[in-house]
Formats: structure tokens, sequence, C-alpha cells
């Protein structure tokens, strides 16, 4: 299939090729800046001017939040995990059908389900804080992980129901009939054909779940209280807080929270680049 | 007669896909709505939060806003962020999904790596960006000095007008793998059969670009940019962390400036009046976003 | 086909059921982890230091020890084990109160406490900044204790600070205020003496800039942390904090603005707080700043080879500072009775003597104050400057005052406004609260 495409030559492939090396370290940058400065002792941070690789390699900084022990990084890293495992199941479980269901069905009041889930998405965080607290509350399950995870399911849910309404609209609907001539009912369908072919989107709706769930910071921050069952966003904003302009220690600390989870999405991206962007509508 | 009948039973299941969504957004969401727009009718402060009586005085802090000039400096600056993020990501996004299309070697790798500033909590973004725009020690401002485009070190974060713009700067670099992969994801919706025959047609690439691209891409780049308008125009975090909506007040943000109210200052009315603009202005985004989407429907 | 959509229907119905259910079940579980949560509270924040971990579970089915939680801000490690430590001791000490202590961060520190306000989430005791203490008391969150306790002896600023219609909601945990570091090495070689009013600050600080140092600095960020960093100045001239708008504060205002205009301070400052402006000074990339007592153990311990001292901040008319700390605050609602026997002993000299020490505090209690330190201690000066020092407030909408008058220091050192539109725009502000 992939044959069918123009290939590019030899040349324009190496030209491109570099092009997209150049545009990486352009934009991977402020990345690569964190890093070394990390290693960097705070002497030949503040040297002018400045260095681009680190000229005497002080890993202080690493070992410092080992031994500083009321932050334990590997635990919240781990709740982090959780609580946007927890967002990304339930944003996708009830995504998906109701994405499915305005994309394919022109029922009554379907606009207004539409801008209603565009509404949701629309509040800021001061709004949502104090109802949302009183409601955790209530529901016994505040100062748990289960407050972060119901609280950050509202910004994955209505996101994925707009980009995932897309997927499914562009799906043709002889399609899904030439399921129903098979032996399959509107259920069956949308299990076996349709869910299956908006396999990308799906992707892209657990990913942007997930990553919405790991950024937050305010939810993580107000419905839990115990630091140890905190996020990692709180740990570090906690950490800014204390640590100001200790540049050493506060990019040693964004260090080791990116590294982990960029891991994951570099073993995993082969995965996720191909199931976004394969051809979906061919089937 | 009989074939209304169908549609409207068939229309009935749709609402079942939907519901368990919407309802879960219900109970969440749409409580906190009814409380705030409540609040914002009432005058209710630190005195008589938790005791005493909440009395209900209709639009007057409405009214208290527009005398504010924190408030219209909020608004204004929300407005100008947002539209300047939307135009810088959108375009660097696009550009690198169109880029990222083509078959070379590298492509795919390369797009999966650069999804990584999306990947990354906005607060470590902020951190990150703090420290490229810090003046003394900013690598920012050295590399404009060995360029000579400036012979003195620029205070990025504690002058007014350009703090905003590293908050653009740190946004757009957030939003551009957004842009990128959503843009992406929709190239590939587009049949190769089009391209081919475009291709037997020959027709040149710009013509392609306009004729087949840029039309069938029309819902994708719809979602995109009103996503986006929606995510930037409620900003928080970066702002929080990056300035606090400092320096004297120039990069509050309606969202900064409503915490600010509700929860520094104990003016919970106040802070939930401003909080009521803010979606107030998004839902006519919204529903003019509904409108475009399905406009063309037959309903 | 018929029979098909109604299997459909069904198969909807069951998946929305399971969902629902689902909810269900999973909030049944919710709610018993929360309840162990709860139980277990204590135990949790104690797991960081040890001990009470055994106590707690132990007491906890017998029913004997009834919790007291208690929430506080402060992120330095040494401040929270000399609290945990007397924690530990006066739980070991009864049986009838099993108290723990959770840190809130001061960022987070008033959103918490308002938002418990609304949902009824609220600790037994609180230890807040002292400045919040009327506005909070306003939100009515705070027990009456008058009578409790005999604060007799207590700096009368410290006293105010939590007293409302003459009534006392409040104990004060402990005193600090603002003074003026400098470092001796950089003033030798220099040549300077130590400064003592606002002309000789500037000649001093002009004389140790440098290239690569900054002749002074102060935390200006725009919040409370900077509004306590600058009322010291402000005073200084004679204005008070509800009358900005006039000679005196005007002079204030210019003074701060010529100091980043002459280059002895850093416009940075503005982002650097407290933490922040003590981190440059012992970098050695400040030579003077303004700061309180409660760094002192940090720069001992980190930078045991500086050579620096305490002095009074220099004066335009008059000596002024800034009266700075915490106060208890006994919860209504809450286990009043246990937060009240805790704080009995908390506040016993020798308590408070051992946590002054630990937290580079001074005493509320003047009495004990006055014998707390060496002759020839750095804390000393600051003893001096609690005579010169004033408490912000009390004033339930105290933080929009506070917002003002940060906001006007802010607006001259970005040179977004000159000092005298700066005044009249505070004034114009503070006018609308302070009717």
């Amino acid at each position: 299939m992939m044959d069918g495409e123009k290939r590019l030559t030899r040349k324009k492939n190496i030209l491109f090729s570099a092009a997209s090396v150049v545009i990486l370290c352009v934009l991977l940058f402020p990345l690569y800046w964190a890093l070394i400065t990390s290693l960097k002792t705070e002497q030949e941070i503040f040297q002018n001017p400045p260095t681009f690789y680190p000229h005497i390699l002080n890993s202080k900084s690493y070992a410092a939040q080992v031994e500083t022990g009321d932050f334990n990084m590997f635990r919240s890293f781990a709740n982090s995990f959780l609580i946007s495992i927890g967002a990304t199941v339930i944003a996708v479980l009830l995504a998906v059908p109701a994405s499915y269901g305005i994309a394919k069905y022109h029922f009554k009041g379907r606009k207004v389900m539409l801008l209603s889930f565009l509404v949701t998405q629309m509040l800021p965080v001061s709004v949502l804080l104090t109802p949302m607290f009183i409601m955790f509350k209530n529901m016994y399950v505040y100062n748990t992980w289960i407050a972060a995870v119901l609280a950050d399911a509202t910004i994955g849910i209505p996101f994925s129901v707009l980009i995932l309404k897309n997927y499914f609209s562009s799906i043709p609907k002889d399609l899904e009939e030439a399921a129903y001539l098979d032996g399959c009912n509107k259920f069956t369908a949308f299990i076996r054909i349709l869910i299956p072919i908006a396999k990308p989107g799906v992707m892209v709706c657990a990913i942007f779940s997930f990553l919405y769930a790991w950024g937050d910071l305010a939810y993580g921050m107000t419905f839990i209280l115990d630091q140890e069952k905190r996020p990692i966003t709180a740990g570090i904003f906690n950490f800014m807080g204390q640590y100001g302009t200790k540049w050493s220690y506060l990019t040693a600390f964004a260090v080791v929270t990116i590294i982990p989870v960029a891991l994951i999405f570099i073993f995993m991206q082969k995965y996720i680049v191909s199931g976004m962007t394969s051809g979906a509508v061919k089937g | 007669m009989k074939k209304i009948k169908r549609m409207f039973r068939y229309e009935n299941v749709g609402i079942l896909f939907v519901f368990p969504a919407f309802l879960y957004m219900l109970v969440f969401v749409g409580y906190p709505i009814i409380r705030n727009i409540i609040l914002s009718f009432q005058d209710v402060s630190a005195g008589n939060l938790v005791r005493g009586t909440k009395s209900f005085i209709m639009f007057d802090n409405y009214s208290a806003l527009f005398h504010d000039s924190i408030f219209r400096t909020s608004l204004s600056n929300t407005l100008r962020y947002t539209i300047l993020c939307l135009v810088f990501q959108f375009m660097i996004g696009f550009i690198l999904a169109l880029f990222f299309n083509q078959r070379f070697a590298l492509a795919k790798p390369i797009r999966g790596i650069l999804l990584a500033p999306w990947m990354i909590p906005v607060t470590v973004t902020a951190l990150m960006f703090k420290l490229l725009f810090a003046t003394d020690i900013g690598v920012i401002n050295y590399i404009l000095r060995s360029l000579h485009l400036i012979n003195k070190n620029i205070e990025w974060l504690t002058t007014p007008g350009t703090a905003m713009f590293a908050l653009i700067c740190a946004n757009v670099w957030i939003g551009i793998p957004f842009n990128m992969i959503l843009i992406s994801t929709g190239l590939t919706t587009i049949p190769k059969e089009l391209y081919e025959s475009a291709s037997i047609d020959e027709a040149n690439k710009v013509q392609t670009f306009f004729n087949i691209t840029l039309p069938l891409l029309k819902p994708t780049i719809e979602s995109v940019l009103i996503l986006g308008f929606i995510y930037t125009f409620k900003v928080y975090d970066l702002v929080y962390v990056m300035t606090s909506g400092g320096p004297v007040n120039s990069t509050h943000m309606l969202s900064t400036y409503s915490y600010k109210l509700s929860f520094e200052m104990f003016k919970y009315s106040k802070g939930s009046a401003v909080a009521n603009v803010l979606l107030l202005i998004l839902l006519v985004v919204g529903i003019f976003y509904i409108k475009v989407t399905t406009g063309g429907e037959e309903e | 086909m018929k029979r098909k959509k109604l299997i459909a229907l069904f198969a909807v119905l069951t998946m929305t059921a399971g969902l629902i259910t689902g909810c269900g079940t999973s909030g049944n579980t919710e709610e018993s982890a929360a309840s162990v949560d709860e139980g277990a509270a204590g135990e949790e924040t104690a797991v960081d230091e040890g001990a009470a971990e055994e106590t707690a579970s132990e007491a906890e089915p017998a029913g004997e020890a009834e919790a007291v939680t208690i929430w506080y801000y402060w992120e330095t490690e040494g401040h929270q084990v000399a609290l945990d430590q007397v924690i530990q001791e006066y739980n070991s000490s009864q049986s009838n109160y099993e108290v723990s202590a959770k840190y809130v961060p001061f960022a987070d520190f008033k959103k918490q406490l308002s938002i418990g306000a609304s949902a009824d989430e609220l600790p037994d005791i609180a230890i807040l900044d002292s400045p919040d203490h009327a506005s909070y008391v306003e939100m009515g969150i705070f027990e009456d204790i008058t009578g409790k306790f005999d604060v007799g002896n207590y700096y009368e600023g410290t006293v105010n600070s939590c007293t409302v219609d003459d009534k006392l909601y409040g104990v004060p945990f402990g005193v600090n205020c603002l003074a003026l570091y400098y470092n001796e090495d950089m003033l030798s070689a220099a040549g300077c003496e130590v400064p003592t009013t606002w002309d000789e600050l500037m000649t001093t600080a002009k004389a140790l800039t440098t290239d690569s140092v900054t002749g002074l600095a102060l935390c200006s960020v725009q919040n409370e942390e900077g509004t306590f960093n600058f009322v010291p100045w402000l005073w200084s001239t004679g204005a008070t904090s509800y009358d900005i708008n006039n000679e005196n504060g005007i002079r204030a205002l210019s003074f701060i603005q010529s100091l980043i205009n002459e280059g002895v301070m850093s416009k940075e400052c503005i982002n650097w707080t407290q933490g922040d402006v003590m981190n440059q000074f012992i970098a050695g990339n400040v030579a003077m700043m303004e700061n309180g007592p409660w760094q002192i153990p940090t720069m001992q311990s980190e930078a045991p080879d500086l050579n620096w001292k305490v002095t009074l901040i220099p004066k335009d008319s008059e000596y002024s500072s800034v009266l700075g700390g915490e106060n208890y605050a006994v919860i209504s609602g809450g286990n009043v009775e246990g937060a009240l026997d805790f704080l009995t002993y908390a506040t016993s000299e020798e308590q408070v003597k051992f946590m002054m020490d630990k937290f580079g505090y001074i005493s509320a209690d003047k009495t004990i104050a006055a014998n707390q330190f060496a002759a020839d201690s750095p804390y000393q000066p600051f003893v001096e400057e609690l005579n010169y020092a004033m408490p912000r407030g009390p004033l339930a909408e105290w933080p929009s005052v506070s917002d003002a008058i940060s906001l006007a220091f802010n607006q001259v050192i970005t040179g977004t406004a000159t000092p005298e539109d700066a005044a009249a725009e505070a004034q114009a502000t503070i006018d609308g609260i302070v009717k």
C-alpha cells in the first residue's frame, strides 16, 4: 500500500532528514538546556558567557534529591502515573461511545449536547475547585487519588469527544452498512468495525487524556492534601517555592520528572505514531 | 411516516451512547457552573462565606468589573495572548505536519520525539522558560547578545511587555506538537487516491494543497483551532507558575485574576463574576463552533 | 431488523448500567478506603518521622486517643522536624489525644483553608501567617479562646494580630522581624561603614556594587511577602499602611525606585522570594539584604565561612521594622478540647524555647525573649529591631490593602508608574477598602 505513494529521491531524502534534525534541535533546545544546567555547578550556571556543556560535571543536585528525604520522587511519580491512567481509562470508556453517538446519530438535542461538552472544557479552575472539593468530600474520596482521577477525567472526556467525533464521521456509512449485512447489530458494529477503524483517534484521545491528567497541577494540589499522595507536578511546584533560583536543583528535579515519561514515549512511539498515522479510512 | 418513526428510534440509540459521558460531566462540571452563576450575583466574601446571610446584589459584581483596571488588563491580555499563541502554534504546527508527512527516512521517529514538549507537565515547562528568559544567566539574552541584536540584557520577566512575550513563547512551544499531531492525523484521513488522481491531472503542489488538502482538513482545522482557543483562553498553570500575573499585574489573565480574587483576597463573588465573563466569551466561541461544524448537516 | 434494534438498545443499556454500577461499586470501595484514610491520617504524616505510627494504630481501634490535626506551611526541614519532635513528646506524655501535623505549602495555604471552610473540612489547629489572622476570624472558622491563655507577657503587636473586638482568637507562635544583613568582608574591602540612614545606605550600596555584585536586595514579589519587605521603608518615613499618598509615602517609593535606577538593586528582586534573596546573599551575588532571623540556621549550615552581620534597617526619619511570624488558631467545630490541651503544652516555656531556637524565631513572650540569646548572638540585633517593629493590620481586609501596597512598590521598581502615580493609585484602592 505504501508503495503507491511517490517515494522521495535519495537526495531529497537526505536533505529532508537533515532539515528535520535541525528542527528537532531547535525545538528541543529548552530540554537540552535544562539537562545541562542540572549538571553544572552553581558557579558555572552564573558564568558569562554561558557554557553549552558542563565543563565540570556536577551530579550533586541529583544526589541531593535522594538525600533530602521529605519528598519522595518515586512515590509522587507513581501517584501521577496511577492518577493519569485512571483518568485515561474513564475518559476513553465514556468518550468513545459518546463521540460515536454524536457523530453517527442525528438525535434531537445533539447540538446542545455537543455544546455542553464544549462548555465543560471552558471552565477556569477557580470555578471548579470549591464545588468539586465539596462533592469529593461527600463522596468520601477527598484526599485520595480517586478524587484527582475523577477531576482529571473531566478534562479528557470532552476533549476526546470533540476529537473522536471527527474520526467517526469520516468513516463512510457503507462500511457500517456492510457490517449490518454481515449480521452485526448497532452495538457489535460499533465494537467490531468502528472502534478498530477509529483506533488512531482513540489512541490520540488516550494519549491526550493521559497527558492532561499528567500535567494537572491545580486538582492534584487541591483535592489531595497529604504530600505523600500528591502527584509529581505538585512536588515540582513545591520545590520551586522552596529552592526559588537554585537552578541546578530545580533543573535536576525537572529532568528526573521528564526522563521516565520520555523513555516510555520513546519506546512506545513506534506504536503511537504508526497507530496515529497509518491509513485509517482504508479499512 | 413509518420512516420518520424509524428514524426517531434510531436516533434514540444515539442518545444512549452519549448519555454516560454526558451524565458524568453534568455531575462534576454542571453543578459547579450553576453554583458559580449564583455566587456571582451574591456578595460573598470572607465575612459571610460560612455564616451570615448572603444577599443577592444582582449585577453589582459585574458592573464593578467595568471600573476595575486589572480586570480590563486581564481581559485584553487574555485575548491578545490567545490570538497570538494560536496564530503561531497553528502555523508552525501545520508546516511541520506537512513537512513530516513526506516520506523521508527520519520523518516518523523525529515526529515522535517532537511530541516531547506536549508531554512535559506545564509546571516544568514554566520552570524551563523561566531559566531561558532569565536576565543575567538566561541563554536567550546571550544568543541575542552574540548576534549583536541587543547590547544590554533584556529583563524579560520583570518588564511588563516582554513578560507577556515570554509567556507566549512558552505556550507556543507547548502548542506546536498539539497542532502538528492533530493535523498529521487529519492528513491521514485524506484518501491517498485523491492525491494520486491529482498527480495524474498534473496539478502542482500548491494547487493540490488548496484544492484537496485544505478543504478535506477543514473539520480537523476547526477542531484544532477551537480547542486551541479554549485551552489557551483559560490558561492558568503556565501563567501562575511563570509570572503569577506579574510584573505589576501585566500578565494577569481572566483565569489567574479570578483565582486571585477568590483564593487570595477572599472576594468569592467578584472572582466568580470574572470567571463567568471568561465562560461567556468561550460560550460564544463554542456556539459559533457548533454552528460552523454542524451547519451543513440536515437536521 | 426490529429485533436487531432491540438488541442494540439492550446492549447500550447494559453498557450504561455497567458504567453506572461500575461507578457505584467503586464508590463503595472508595468510601471504605476513605474512612481508613481518615483514621490513618495521623499515622501517615508521622511515617516520615517514624515513631508515631504504632501509637496511632494501636490507639485508634481502642478509641482511647482522639485525633487532633494541625496544618502548617513551613517548608524548611528544620522547622518541620522541630514541630514534630514537640508533637511526639506531647503524644507520649498523655494518652487522651493523638496530635498529627500536616504540611500544606504556603502558596496553597489560604486556598486550602478557605475551601476547607466552605466544605467544612478543616484541621483542629492552624498555624498561620499573622496578617491573615483577622480575615479568618471574620470568616468565623476560629474559636474564641479569650481567657484560656495568658498572653499578658507577649509582645503587644503579636497579641493584637489575633485579637478581634477584644476577643482572643489565637496564640502567637513566635515572632520575627526584618533587619539588614551585610557581608562584612565586602564592606571592609570597600572601606564602608555600616549604614544607618537611607543616604548612607545608598552610598554604601553604590560602593559595594560591582560587575558581579549588587549592593542590596530585598524580596519584592507582588504578594504578602513583598508587602512584608516594603512596609519597613514606608513606615520609616512616618507614612502608615493606610495613608500613602503624601510626601512620606512618595518618598519611600522614590527611594526604592532610586535603588533600582542607580543599579544598586536588581530588578530581578520582584521574582525573588526571601529564600532566594538569602541564596543570592550567601552565593556572594548580593552585598546587603533585608531578611529575617529564620534564615540564620540555613545560612550557618550552608555558608559557614561567610562573614556577615545584622544591623537595624537604615532609617529615613525613624527606625522601623515589621512584625512577622505565625499564630496558632483553634478551629471552631473541631476537636477544641484536644487543640487547647496541645496548645497549653506547646506554649509552655520549655517547648517554646526549644522551638524558637530550632526555628530561628524570637519568642512572642517578652520574658522568654529577653534571655533567649547571648549578647553576641547574631539574633540579638533582631531582638533590638523588635522594639521598632509594628504589625500589619490587624484588619480583615488586610489582603486587599497588602495587594495595593505591593502593587505600588512593584510599579516603581519596574518603572511602570512614577512614585506619585503609584501612591495615588494605591491610596484610591485603600480608601475603597478602609472607609
